[in-house]
């Protein structure tokens, strides 16, 4: 934990959440004693029933990455796929909601890399690149993002909000150009590149076996079912590539594509 | 009015609150370490310690089901020259009270184990928990855990070689866990503790597959706090050594319940994912009971629940 510096718990207001596209939500949250110290890549644990909820169920935090940072508020740009998010879906501003965080690693953001630097999202692995974008402005960045199609572009806004260029990628052609992201990866990305990348793990695989054959470096950033989110249970590990498991709340969420194995 | 007191002893351990933070849900503790003192922790119970470091379970670990999580983490733990050397030395510092779960695939190694943490004689280690009852490791503990003979053959070698006071740390998953705990007590266990997870599972749906690479888990948080309740019942009416309570307890008024059945100190585990400062409230709350109830300390409430068990 040490490593990765300062975490807090706070109430944080609800500020605003809107339904966003088909089935994601924005949610701005007042939480000044957490968003000043978020770094592009950390997450936060959110509990998805309001302040003094005294219930057991859901039982455990829900883990969402921070997208946007503004003064001592933060935007989390999320999915609903179960109950705890639906639950959290139906929170309204004024609200209180109990954050944990800044956790995990972020990406490299102090690296004095001065390579071209691509941020590779697909899906809800968009959002984060917003922060990541905004937190590294001496580099020369772009973004490629992809989903399905024009709605599932999650937090692809926010992250043409920071004005580096975008190129946009969907599997139905409803927006940009038709395929996935490692198609236009693969159009743009030289030796000695570097690439930050999120979204889900055939993505994050097919992204770094191209930065593999193309001899960039290469980032990932994963998503690993939690229960603490702080490095105390043990029960987030991936396979580390020389053996033995990682932890992905503490020693990651962001690794080195060659420090771990998704399918270990 | 006065401050209530909170010190009690343990199996001859004195500890300043009766809230200890359980097995594989604290770590070594730094994590809470960074959020408030370790001292104000009555203990803490380190992640099970074996000989040679354990690589711990494949495949999804952890599970959220109604009211509570199913884990299969597999004792992952870097071994007992490791705790020795980089752990126990920093928790001295804290001034932490330590307990050392020991886990181990046969009895020899429990007994190294101990044998290694009694050479060492780390000071900041106040007694040993024997995990005989881990449901997430084939050939582990369980196997002990499951029939009381063996129970009572490890007990007995490490009574043995213990310097420290002895808990033993039972299994739900029996059918009558009393023959337990009159087994372990018999060979010199000097006190308990129970319990550690129901065996569970959960199916995906989609891909029609156990959601767990392990296939089962064990079920902890507030969804088994019954289950521990009457177990710590049961066996504070069989047998006379101290009990320590531990299953679902989020709360100060579930943590005096445990005491209420006959329990000297709970463990919190599980409440800790969702709030790290769970132990401290725990704490306040079971101060605030005995306020409320006009008792000075808590060794009245223990002592009166006591005399009513031997009554
Ligand atoms: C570091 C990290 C950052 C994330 N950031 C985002 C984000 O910015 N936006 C977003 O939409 N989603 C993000 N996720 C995924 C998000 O946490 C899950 O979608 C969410 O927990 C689902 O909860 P639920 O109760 O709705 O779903 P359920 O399926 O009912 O959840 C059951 C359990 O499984 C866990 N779980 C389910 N899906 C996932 C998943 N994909 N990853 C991890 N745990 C899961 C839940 O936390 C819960 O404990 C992130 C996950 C991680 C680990
Ligand atoms: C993630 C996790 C890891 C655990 N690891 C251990 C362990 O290493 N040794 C042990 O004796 N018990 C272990 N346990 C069991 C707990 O110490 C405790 O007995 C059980 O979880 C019930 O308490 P709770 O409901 O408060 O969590 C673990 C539990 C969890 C949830
Ligand atoms: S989620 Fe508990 S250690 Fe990572």
């Amino acid at each position: 934990m040490d490593q990765n510096g300062l975490w807090r718990c706070e109430d944080a207001a609800v500020v605003s959440q809107q339904k966003s596209g088909p089935d994601w939500y924005r949610l701005t949250l007042r939480a000044p004693a957490i968003a000043p110290l978020v770094q592009a890549g950390q997450f936060v644990q959110v509990r998805v029933h309001p302040d003094g909820w005294i219930g057991s169920d859901p039982l455990l935090r829900r883990p969402l990455s921070v997208c946007t940072v503004h003064q001592d508020e933060l935007t989390l740009i999320y999915r609903v796929v179960g109950r705890g998010s639906f639950i959290l879906s139906q929170r309204q501003a004024g609200e209180g909601i109990n954050l944990l965080g800044p956790l995990g690693r972020p990406f490299p953001l102090t690296a004095a890399e001065q390579c071209p630097l691509f941020l590779v999202g697909g899906g809800l692995g968009i959002p984060p690149l917003a922060l990541a974008a905004k937190q590294t402005p001496g580099r020369r960045r772009t973004a490629i993002l992809g989903a399905r199609s024009k709605s599932y572009l999650a937090g692809a806004e926010e992250v043409a909000a920071t004005g580096i260029p975008v190129l946009v990628i969907t599997e139905d052609g409803s927006s940009g150009s038709t395929g996935r992201v490692t198609d236009l990866l693969a159009k743009h990305l030289g030796p000695g590149d570097q690439v930050w990348a999120c979204g889900p793990d055939a993505m994050l695989m097919a992204v770094s076996a191209l930065c593999d054959r193309t001899q960039a470096s290469c980032w990932l950033s994963i998503e690993r079912p939690m229960a603490c989110g702080f490095g105390v249970c043990i029960g987030c590990t991936v396979a580390r590539q020389r053996g033995g498991f990682a932890k992905t709340c503490v020693d990651g969420p962001v690794f080195r594509s060659t420090e771990v194995n998704l399918l270990g | 009015m006065g401050e209530v007191d909170l010190n009690i002893a343990v199996a001859g351990i004195p500890i300043n609150n009766p809230v200890w933070t359980a097995s594989g849900c604290c770590n070594y503790g730094r994590e809470l370490g960074t959020l408030y003192p370790l001292r104000e922790l009555g203990a803490i119970v380190v992640k099970g310690t074996s000989l040679d470091p354990w690589e711990g379970n494949p495949g999804r670990r952890v599970a959220e089901t109604p009211s509570g999580m199913l884990n299969a983490i597999g004792l992952q733990n870097p071994g007992v020259e490791h705790l020795l050397r980089v752990e126990l030395p920093w928790l001295e510092q804290q001034g932490a009270t330590v307990v050392v779960n020991v886990v181990g695939h046969t009895v020899a190694e429990y007994v190294a184990v101990i044998q290694r943490l009694a050479e060492a004689g780390p000071t900041s280690v106040a007694a040993i928990e024997l995990n005989i009852s881990c449901p997430n490791v084939r050939e582990g503990g369980i196997e002990f855990g499951r029939d009381p003979s063996a129970a009572a053959e490890v007990t007995r070698a490490a009574a043995r070689v213990t310097p420290w006071p002895l808990f033993v740390k039972l299994s739900p998953n029996v059918s009558d866990i009393i023959p337990f705990a009159r087994a372990v007590a018999e060979a010199g266990a000097d006190a308990l503790t129970l319990i550690n997870t129901l065996v569970g599972m959960d199916i995906d749906l989609a891909s029609g597959r156990p959601v767990l690479g392990n296939t089962t888990g064990g079920l902890s948080g507030p969804a088994i706090l019954p289950v521990a309740l009457r177990m710590v019942w049961d066996v504070t009416h069989a047998v006379r050594i101290p009990v320590v309570g531990v299953g679902g307890i989020r709360s100060g008024d579930d943590a005096v319940r445990f005491l209420l059945a006959g329990a000297q100190a709970v463990q919190v585990g599980t409440a800790i994912f969702q709030d790290p400062w769970a132990p401290i409230r725990i704490r306040d709350g079971i101060e605030a009971y005995l306020r409320a109830h006009g008792h000075r300390s808590l060794r009245s409430l223990v002592d009166a629940v006591r005399h009513r068990l031997d009554g």
